[in-house]
C-alpha cells in the first residue's frame, strides 16, 4: 500500500522499529522491568530527525534514546489514531498483555504517559483511574509551584528550562512511591482510597466557631491583601477559604511535606541516601539505579542554552527536608534569593490553579495544627519585607487563638481509628473533592480476594462515571451495585448525586437484604442518609 | 490462478477454490468465476459450486430447475441484496430479526432520526460501502469490525469498502506489530467512549472499534466469534497460505460471505447465545421433542456425526454420534451460517463447513434442508461423498416428523412463543393493584427514556425479562420480550446491560461472583450464579429488592416445573 496513506505518527513508529532492528537494540521492555514515565510535547520536534525534541521528561533517563523515542512514537501514533474516532477524548489507556500504558493530556498537546508492568504473581494489579490520578496529581503540583509546562516552554523555547524543572520535580515526586528501593504505585490494595481528595476532620460546633474566628483573625492580619487560608489538624483538613481545586493541591502538598508527620518523617533512610549533595542543577539525581550519568549528561547538555545560567534558581519543593520549623513557629525553606545584593531566605510562592495568581506560601505550625496563609505577591509591594510584616502580625494577634483551637481539636480528636466503623471497610467520596475512608490499618485486614473484587468493581464504576461525564447529560450517574464475591464478601458501590460510597463487608450474612440493610444503616448514620432509599 | 497455486493439493481447503460445474459447459460464467478455478467435469450427476455466499454447494442436477438455481456459477450479489428492499413477508427471513441496525447509526445523529432508523427492519449484507476512513459518517459508526492479515491486507470490514480501507488496515497492523516488536501484545486501547479491541489469531488480526457500552470481555468474545465464523468457512488451514505467502490475499476465499458476517454481528445485539456460550431450545411438549430425538438418533447411528433439527436459532432436537460433542458456539456459528445464506433455503445443499471448537483444522460436510421457512435439518458428516446417504436420511426423518406432527407442533410453538413474565405463576397481586407499580406510574422520567407509549408493566414485582442458563445442559431460556421492553432498541439496550452484568460476574482471573444486584436509571438487574444455573433478571428500576428476590426464586421454580418442555434433556451435547 502507498506509504502516504499511513498517518505520520504511525510511520514514525515504523521507522523506529526499523531503526531498532538496524541498531540491534533490545526491546523497550527488556531494558527495564519497572515503570516508565514520560512527558512529551506534540508541538515540538515535528521535523524528521528532530523527534527527540518532543521529549520533556523520561524515566528511567538512561534508556537509549531509540527506546525512548519508540515509547513516544507509539503514544503519539495512538493519540492520532484514536482521534479519528474520538476527537474529543484521545487515547487514555493501552492495555497490553504485559503492560498498561496510562495517558494523561496534562495541557493541550502536552502528554504524560506512564507504563507499568503487569505481573500475575506480584501485586501489580491497578486501576487505570488511580494511576491517571497520579499523573494528574504530579501535574497539578507542578503547576502549583511552576505554572504551566507550556508557559515555561514559551519562556525558554529551547526546552532546557522546562526539562530541568520537570526532571527534578517528577523525580522528587516519584520518591513518594519509593519504598525499599522499589516504586510502589497505587495497587488494588489501595482501592479504598481516593487520590486527589482531601480528608476532613469532623469538628464539633464549639470548635467550629473557634476555627471560624481564627480564620477571621488571619484575614485581618494579612491587612488589605486578599489572602486565603487553609487550616489542618494533623493530616486532616479543618478549614479552607480556597477553591476546591486549590484546596486539594495545597492539601496534597501539605500532607506530603508540611504537616508535623511529614516533617518528622522527612529524614528517612532512603531519602537521605538519594538526596543530592548540593542545591544546584547537579542535584537532579536519580531516584533509582536506572538513571545514572547518562541522564545527567543528557539533561545538562540540553540545558546549555544562552541566558540560562546557574543563577536561575531551581526550586525543589517536593524534595525532602526542604522545610524546617523555625523558632517563630513558621516553616521555612532553604530557598534563597538575592535581594538588594544579598542572599536572603525567601518565601516560596505558588500559583493558584483557578486564577493563575501568584501567592506567597506562609505556613505556621503549632503542635498538630498547621496553618497555611497565601498572600498575593502582587499586593505585597515590598516583597519579603511585606511577608515578614504579615508573619509578625499573625504571631501577635493569632497565636493565642491557635493555641486554643489546637487544644479544642486535640480534645475532640478520636485518634488514628477515629473514622473506623466496625464491621465496615469503606470509602466515601463526597462531591469529588472530599473523601473519608476506613483507616489503612483496618483495610489491610481484608483478604486479597475482597480487595481484588473491590478494585474491579471500582474499575467498572469508573467506566460508567467517565461515560456519563462524556455523555454530558448534566446528570450524575446514579447507581447501586452489590456483589457477593466468591469468598462470600459483599462488595458494594453506590453513586448518587456526585457522592460515591464503596464498601466491603466480609463477615456478613449471605442475603442481599442484609447487605442492603448494612448500607442503609451506614448511610443514615454517617452520610446523612445520602445513600438511603426513601 | 495464483491463490489456488498457493495451496497444497491435499488441503481440504482446496475444495474452496475448485468448483466443478458439471452442467452445460457453455453456460456463461459471471465475473466472479475469473477468480475461481473450474475443474473438468466429473462423472457425478452433481454439481458443486462456490456460490455467492461462499458456500460450496452440491446440488442434484435435474432436468430443468437445476439449471436455474443450483448449478454452474452462481454468485449472490450481497450488495444488491442490500440495496434492494428485502421482503420480510415472503420468507419471514428479514422480519424474524425484527431488530434494527442501531450500531449502524451515526453516533451523533439526532434522536428523532435515530428512532426512525431503528424502526427499519434489519437488512442482511454490507451497508455503507461507499464510505472509507476519510468519511465523517464512517468515523462515527458505533461499532466497527475488521479482519486483516498480518501483512496489513484488509479481509473484512463491517462498513466501507475493504479496498479503500487498505491504508487504515495498514495502520491497525502497524499498531499491533509495533507493540509486538516491544515483546508485548496489545489488547485494548481506550479513548473517551471508544474502545479498540485487538485479537491476534496467528496470521489473522481482528479489530473492533466500538463506542457502545459493552465491556472489553464482551467485545473480545465477539471478535472470537467472528474469527470462529471465518474458520467455519475456511478452516484454520488457511494459515498455511500465509506461511507460504505473507502477502496472500484472502478476500476471494471469503467472497460473498459479507452476509454471514453481518448477520453474526447483528446477532450480537439480539442473540444471548453470543455471550452466554449456551444454546436455546424451541419450547415443545416433551413427547414431541422425544419423537424428533428418536428419529435423529436412528440416523446418527448410520455414520452421521451430528443431526440437528432447528427452527431459526432455536434447537428442536440434537443428536451426536458417540463421544462427539458439539460446542454451543459452534452451533451458533453453524446456524448463523445457514440462516444468513439465502441459498440454503431454496434447495437441499451439501456444503463443507468447519466446526472451530470441534476441529478447527478439518472440514466436515453439512447436508442442509429446509422443511419450511424456519425449520431446517442439518446433518454433519466427515465424508465428502455422503450426499445421497444423507439425503436418504433426511427423507426418513421428514417422513417421521410429518407422521408424528412434529413439524406442525414446531410451527405452533413458533407462533405461541416462549415464557412470558406476565404468566409467572404464583403471582397473587393483579398488576394494577400492586402498590409498588402505582409508584412506578408516577416516575415518568424513567419512562420518557424509552420514548414509546407505555403499554404494560411486565410481570409481577416489576419483572421485565429474564434469562436462565443451565450449566449442565449448556442451554439457556430467555423470556419473551414484553412491555415495556418493546422496541428493538430497548431490547438491544437490555442485552447490552446483560452483557455487562455477565462480564462483571465472570472474572476470568478470580472465578465468578455469586450474586449481583445492580440498579441504575434503566433497570434493576439481578444475577445469581450457582453451580447448577445462572439467572439474569431485569426489573423496573424502582423495583423493591425483597420482592425482586422472591420473584427470582419463583422464576427458578417455574423453570424447574417446565424444564421438560423448554430444555432438551438427556442430550447434553457438550459433555456427552
Amino acid at each position: 500500500m502507498p506509504l502516504w496513506l499511513i498517518p505520520f505518527p504511525v510511520l514514525f513508529s515504523l521507522k523506529i522499529c526499523k531503526l531498532k532492528e538496524v541498531m540491534g537494540l533490545a526491546s523497550v521492555n527488556a531494558a527495564n522491568d519497572g515503570m516508565q514515565f514520560c512527558v512529551f510535547d506534540l508541538k515540538r520536534g515535528q521535523q524528521e530527525g528532530q523527534e527527540l525534541d518532543k521529549i520533556l521528561f523520561f524515566f528511567p533517563a538512561d534508556l537509549p534514546f531509540s527506546t525512548q523515542l519508540s515509547v513516544i512514537g507509539l503514544s503519539e501514533g495512538l493519540i492520532t489514531f484514536t482521534r479519528i474516532f474520538s476527537p474529543e477524548a484521545a487515547c487514555e489507556v493501552i492495555e497490553a498483555e504485559r503492560h498498561s500504558h496510562i495517558f494523561y493530556e496534562a495541557e493541550p498537546d502536552i502528554w504524560m504517559v506512564m507504563i507499568v508492568e503487569k505481573s500475575k504473581a506480584s501485586e501489580a494489579i491497578w486501576r487505570v483511574d488511580a494511576l491517571q490520578k497520579v499523573l494528574k496529581e504530579v501535574h497539578n503540583l507542578f503547576m502549583m509551584f511552576h505554572g504551566s509546562i507550556r508557559s515555561m516552554i514559551e519562556k525558554e523555547p529551547s526546552g532546557g528550562l522546562v526539562r530541568t524543572h520537570l526532571y527534578s520535580f517528577i523525580m522528587d515526586y516519584l520518591n513518594v512511591f519509593l519504598i525499599t528501593k522499589k516504586l510502589q504505585l497505587p495497587s488494588f490494595r489501595d482501592c479504598l482510597m481516593e487520590r486527589g481528595t482531601v480528608q476532613m476532620l469532623t469538628v464539633g460546633r464549639e470548635a467550629a466557631i473557634e476555627v471560624q474566628s481564627l480564620v477571621k483573625v488571619l484575614e485581618y492580619s494579612a491587612g488589605s491583601a486578599s489572602c486565603y487560608s487553609l487550616i489542618m489538624f494533623q493530616d486532616l483538613l479543618v478549614s479552607t477559604t480556597l477553591s476546591p481545586e486549590d484546596t486539594v493541591n495545597l492539601f496534597t502538598y501539605a500532607v506530603l511535606r508540611l504537616t508535623p508527620r511529614a516533617l518528622s518523617s522527612g529524614v528517612s533512610s532512603w531519602s537521605s541516601l538519594l538526596r543530592g549533595s548540593t542545591a544546584s542543577n547537579a542535584t537532579a539525581t536519580s531516584t533509582s539505579t536506572h538513571s545514572g550519568s547518562v541522564s545527567e549528561q543528557q539533561y545538562h547538555s540540553r540545558d546549555a542554552s544562552p541566558g540560562q545560567s546557574n543563577s536561575n534558581h531551581i526550586e525543589r519543593p517536593l524534595q525532602h527536608d526542604r522545610w524546617h520549623k523555625g523558632k517563630d513557629g513558621f516553616l521555612g525553606t532553604d530557598i534563597q534569593i538575592s535581594e538588594m545584593g544579598s542572599l536572603i531566605s525567601a518565601t516560596p510562592t505558588i500559583y493558584l490553579q483557578q486564577t493563575g495568581e501568584r501567592m506567597y506560601l506562609c505556613a505556621y505550625q503549632y503542635k498538630s495544627l498547621t496553618l497555611i496563609l497565601l498572600l498575593p505577591v502582587s499586593s505585597l509591594l515590598n516583597g519579603e519585607q511585606g511577608v515578614s510584616q504579615v508573619k509578625q502580625q499573625i504571631v501577635e494577634s493569632a497565636s493565642l487563638k491557635m493555641l486554643k483551637v489546637e487544644e479544642k481539636l486535640s480534645k475532640g480528636w478520636g485518634g488514628e481509628n477515629a473514622y473506623h466503623v466496625s464491621g465496615y471497610r469503606y470509602l466515601l467520596v463526597d462531591d469529588r473533592h472530599v473523601s473519608r475512608a476506613s483507616p489503612a490499618a483496618k483495610v489491610t485486614t481484608l483478604t486479597k480476594e475482597s480487595l481484588l473484587a473491590m478494585n474491579k468493581l471500582r474499575e467498572e464504576v469508573d467506566l460508567e462515571k467517565n461515560r456519563a461525564k462524556l455523555d454530558n447529560m448534566g446528570k450524575e450517574k446514579d447507581m447501586e451495585i452489590c456483589i457477593r464475591a466468591k469468598n462470600n464478601a459483599w462488595v458494594i458501590a453506590r453513586t448518587t448525586r456526585g457522592k460515591e460510597l464503596y464498601m466491603v463487608l466480609e463477615k456478613a450474612n449471605e442475603t442481599l437484604l442484609y447487605a442492603a440493610d448494612a448500607v442503609e444503616k451506614f448511610s443514615n448514620r454517617y452520610c446523612g442518609g445520602a445513600f438511603s432509599l426513601d | 490462478m495464483s491463490t489456488t497455486d498457493d495451496l497444497p493439493n491435499s488441503e481440504p481447503l482446496e475444495t474452496r477454490f475448485n468448483s466443478i460445474a458439471l452442467q452445460d459447459e457453455e453456460q456463461e460464467q459471471p465475473e466472479s468465476s475469473s477468480r475461481l478455478q473450474a475443474q473438468p467435469p466429473e462423472e457425478e450427476s452433481l454439481c458443486r459450486s462456490v456460490n455467492g455466499d461462499g458456500i460450496l454447494e452440491i446440488r442434484r442436477v435435474d432436468g430443468d430447475g437445476g439449471t436455474r438455481n443450483g448449478c454452474g456459477w452462481r454468485r449472490t450479489n450481497s450488495e444488491l441484496e442490500m440495496d434492494g428492499p428485502s421482503s420480510p413477508s415472503s420468507s419471514g427471513y428479514a422480519g424474524e430479526r425484527g431488530t434494527s441496525g442501531e450500531d449502524d447509526e451515526i453516533v451523533e445523529i439526532s434522536n428523532d432520526v435515530a428512532v426512525m432508523d431503528s424502526q427499519l427492519p434489519w437488512t442482511p449484507g454490507k451497508r455503507h460501502v461507499d464510505e472509507d476512513d476519510a468519511s465523517i459518517s464512517w468515523r462515527k459508526r458505533k461499532k466497527h469490525f475488521f479482519i486483516l492479515s498480518y501483512s496489513g491486507k484488509p479481509i473484512y470490514s463491517r462498513y466501507g469498502d475493504e479496498l479503500k480501507l487498505a491504508g487504515f488496515s495498514a495502520t491497525l497492523q502497524a499498531i499491533i506489530s509495533f507493540v509486538e516488536n516491544g515483546g508485548d501484545r496489545v489488547k485494548l486501547v481506550r479513548a473517551g467512549k471508544h474502545q479498540v479491541i485487538f485479537l491476534v489469531k496467528g496470521p489473522i488480526y481482528l479489530v473492533c472499534i466500538s463506542c457502545t457500552e459493552e465491556p472489553y470481555e464482551s467485545l473480545r468474545g465477539q471478535l472470537e466469534l467472528i474469527y470462529g465464523q471465518m474458520i467455519l468457512i475456511l478452516t484454520k488451514s488457511v494459515n498455511r497460505c500465509f506461511e507460504k505467502n505473507p502477502k496472500f490475499d484472502m478476500t476471494p476465499l471469503l467472497g460473498g460471505t459479507d452476509v454471514v458476517f453481518s448477520s453474526l454481528i447483528h446477532s450480537f445485539s439480539w442473540n444471548p447465545a453470543t455471550f452466554l456460550h449456551a444454546y436455546t431450545c424451541l419450547p415443545l411438549a416433551y413427547a414431541t421433542r422425544q419423537a424428533a430425538g428418536a428419529i435423529l438418533h436412528d440416523v446418527a447411528d448410520s455414520g452421521v456425526l451430528f443431526a440437528i433439527l432447528m427452527c431459526k436459532h432455536k434447537v428442536v432436537s440434537l443428536v451426536g454420534a458417540q463421544k462427539a460433542s458439539l460446542h454451543p458456539d459452534d452451533m451458533l456459528l453453524l446456524s448463523n451460517f445457514i440462516t444468513s445464506s439465502d441459498s440454503f433455503r431454496t434447495s437441499e445443499s451439501f456444503s463443507p463447513i468447519c466446526l472451530p471448537r470441534y476441529n478447527p483444522m478439518a472440514f466436515l460436510y453439512a447436508y442442509v434442508h429446509y422443511f419450511d421457512v424456519d425449520t431446517y435439518l442439518v446433518l454433519l458428516t466427515t465424508s465428502s461423498d455422503a450426499f445421497y446417504h444423507l439425503k436418504d436420511c433426511r427423507i426418513r426423518i421428514e417422513m417421521v416428523l410429518l407422521k408424528s406432527n412434529v413439524l406442525s407442533e414446531v410451527q405452533r410453538s413458533m407462533l405461541d412463543g416462549g415464557m412470558r413474565v406476565e404468566e409467572l405463576p404464583g403471582c397473587l397481586l393483579p398488576h394494577s393493584a400492586s402498590p409498588r407499580l402505582g409508584q412506578h406510574k408516577q416516575s415518568t422520567d424513567s419512562l420518557e427514556r424509552f420514548r414509546e407509549p407505555f403499554v404494560g408493566i411486565g410481570g409481577p414485582a416489576g419483572l421485565w425479562h429474564f434469562i436462565y442458563r443451565s450449566i449442565y445442559l449448556d442451554q439457556y431460556v430467555a423470556s419473551e420480550f414484553s412491555s415495556p421492553i418493546n422496541s428493538p432498541r430497548q431490547q438491544k439496550r437490555l442485552y447490552r446491560a446483560y452483557r455487562k452484568l455477565y462480564a462483571s460476574m465472570h472474572d476470568i482471573g478470580n472465578g465468578s461472583h455469586k450474586t449481583q444486584f445492580r440498579r441504575d436509571e434503566n433497570y434493576v438487574l439481578l444475577c445469581w450464579v450457582t453451580p447448577d444455573f445462572e439467572l439474569y433478571a431485569a426489573f423496573d428500576p424502582l423495583a423493591d429488592k425483597a420482592l425482586a428476590i422472591k420473584t427470582c426464586n419463583r422464576v427458578c421454580q417455574w423453570i424447574k416445573d417446565v424444564e421438560n418442555e423448554i430444555f432438551l434433556l438427556g442430550a447434553s451435547p457438550f459433555s456427552w
